[in-house]
């Protein structure tokens, strides 16, 4: 008699694990046709050789993302900073080196937390909001509508939320970095006395270009991550409004997945070629 | 019925072409096939009627007209161009000579109704805004509405978002106008509206019309030929008075609502035990 009961076993693990693999090569293949296709939709949505419809939307989304969630992000941040000081301040003091909070807060705000915390914020707010606009457009037949008056809805719906992100990400992780470093101040403050002109000096001494670069590049990698999978669910809901809390869900998790995965990839790769 | 259909018998015998054309078009959904080699064949100026229960593939069959799914197998040529099968820009040109009206209505809810409308024009033509406003009050007026522009769709009643959505469709004045259950959800008084208003176009524009629907009162009024659909395959076809006279055992019970036989015979079953 043959497949054996464990031969079967294994065959079923394979299955399983091809099944499995295939998923996600369609998934990231997905993603990055949508990719493509967004960015070379930009030309159509820019202010200067764009539609003025879409350069409107941008705007619109680009408040929406940035200028909202600008308490949010500076108040998130500045706890983290805040947070970073006491944390750093409470090993540091041991060895007489309290002075290297500022240094910590800097460098770890600049290069990693500023970046990462802002991405956070935005997948919590703009991300799922992407998967649930375009989901419960989907349901309700209206991205079939657009199809049917012959208008692309990647360059109608992806591209002004990718415009606006690439836009507003860099913008937000200034203000995170800023937040943080000036919360780092208030500790720095209390516990050594240094004034705020002192400290900032201070922390640039401590900052170099490839910090500020690097922070940046995250912050245009994670946006375009955020992007790409709240509008990548949405555009693939199934099953009416249930389906739509589904992607919405799904959108966050996946995204906060990726953007940690490249922040890793990103921190690497800065460690061993940008020292 | 019969005036316009002699009118059709007229252009069939001058050898006029399809306007829409479906050839052995197969759909599957992994082991499930859902349309199995429709043919059909749509003339300008005709309304057409897709008739068919729950699941029968009649929505299905109207996506693949409207080039929202691709076919398994098989062709559908719009104005002789196969839409199965041909590229996104030569796409969108099929696309501008056809008006869509969906069952759910699927107006922009974050528009008002006269940007709704005026979206096609705005995206398609260089036309300036003024000439825009007026010719979107036009379209509006068109289907029986006047000064809805500034609302919201959510503001607007079932029967006037499809009204609505149908002056949407009519913006770049389309050769064929599709509908999938114009009356779906809608109280007989305004489902009766939306039928008077399908027969106003059809004698204004002389547009190819294709509806698809279950309401039979609604498609013996305003079609010129129907067809029906069962389990994905195409049983009848012909003008309003052959389908009505069909001997085809399906369309007899379709036409005179009777429920499946099991089903009868089961309920009746569970009354005697009663």
């Amino acid at each position: 008699m043959w497949p054996t009961e464990p031969a079967k076993t294994l065959i079923s693990i394979f299955e399983a694990a091809g099944r499995y693999a295939i998923d996600k090569t369609e998934y990231v293949g997905g993603l990055t046709i949508q990719f493509w296709r967004g960015l070379r939709a930009i030309w159509k949505v820019n202010p200067i050789t764009g539609s003025r419809l879409r350069w409107q939307n941008t705007v619109r989304t680009m408040a929406v993302v940035g200028f909202d969630a600008l308490p949010v992000v500076c108040l998130i941040a500045g706890a983290t900073g805040l947070i970073m000081a006491f944390q750093g301040g409470a090993e540091l003091r041991r060895f007489g080196a309290l002075k290297f909070v500022i240094n910590l807060v800097g460098v770890s705000m600049t290069r990693e937390l500023g970046p990462l915390m802002t991405a956070i914020v935005v997948i919590g707010r703009s991300g799922s909001s992407f998967s649930a606009e375009i989901g419960t457009m989907v349901v309700t037949e209206e991205v079939d509508a657009l199809r049917t008056m012959a208008l692309d809805p990647i360059e109608f719906l992806l591209t002004p939320k990718y415009l606006a992100m690439m836009i507003m990400m860099p913008c937000l992780t200034v203000a995170a970095v800023a937040s943080g470093i000036l919360a780092g101040a208030i500790f720095i403050y209390f516990t050594l006395d240094m004034s705020l002109g002192v400290y900032l000096r201070a922390t640039f001494d401590a900052l170099h270009m490839r910090d500020i670069v690097s922070s940046m590049i995250k912050a245009i990698a994670f946006g375009t991550i955020i992007v790409q999978v709240g509008c990548y669910e949405g555009f693939n809901v199934s099953g009416g409004p249930e389906g739509v809390g589904r992607s919405t869900t799904s959108a966050v998790v996946k995204a906060i997945f990726l953007v940690v995965l490249a922040d890793l990839l990103f921190t690497a790769f800065f460690y061993f070629f940008w020292q | 019925m019969s005036e316009p259909h002699q009118a059709l018998k007229d252009r069939l015998r001058d050898g006029v072409e399809p306007i829409i054309s479906v050839q052995d078009l197969r759909k599957r959904y992994g082991d499930r096939e859902v349309l199995q080699g429709v043919n059909l064949d749509i003339y300008p100026g005709e309304t057409m009627v897709i008739l068919g229960a729950s699941g029968s593939g009649k929505t299905t069959l109207l996506r693949h007209m409207e080039a929202l799914s691709k076919p398994t197998s098989g062709r559908i040529y719009i104005k002789g161009v196969d839409i199965s099968n041909c590229p996104e820009r030569e796409l969108a040109e099929v696309r501008r000579i056809m008006g869509v009206s969906f069952q759910s209505a699927a107006m922009f809810n974050s528009m008002t109704v006269g940007d709704n409308v005026a979206l096609p024009l705005r995206e398609h033509t260089k036309l300036a805004e003024p000439t825009i406003r007026l010719m979107t009050q036009m379209k509006l007026g068109q289907v029986g509405l006047q000064g809805v522009e500034d609302l919201l769709p959510s503001q607007l009643s079932g029967g006037m978002r499809k009204r609505a959505s149908v002056a949407r469709a009519l913006a770049m004045d389309p050769e064929i106008l599709l509908f999938d259950e114009p009356s779906a959800g809608l109280d007989p008084i305004i489902a009766a509206g939306i039928d008077e208003l399908i027969l106003e176009l059809k004698r204004a524009f002389k547009m190819t019309i294709v509806v698809v629907t279950h309401e039979m009162s609604s498609a013996f009024l305003i079609a010129d030929r129907m067809c029906m659909l069962d389990q994905g395959r195409m049983i009848a076809v012909g003008p309003v008075n052959e389908i009505r006279q069909s001997k085809h055992p399906y369309v007899r019970q379709f036409l005179e609502r009777r429920p499946e036989a099991s089903e009868e015979e089961g309920e009746r079953s569970y009354l005697s035990g009663l």
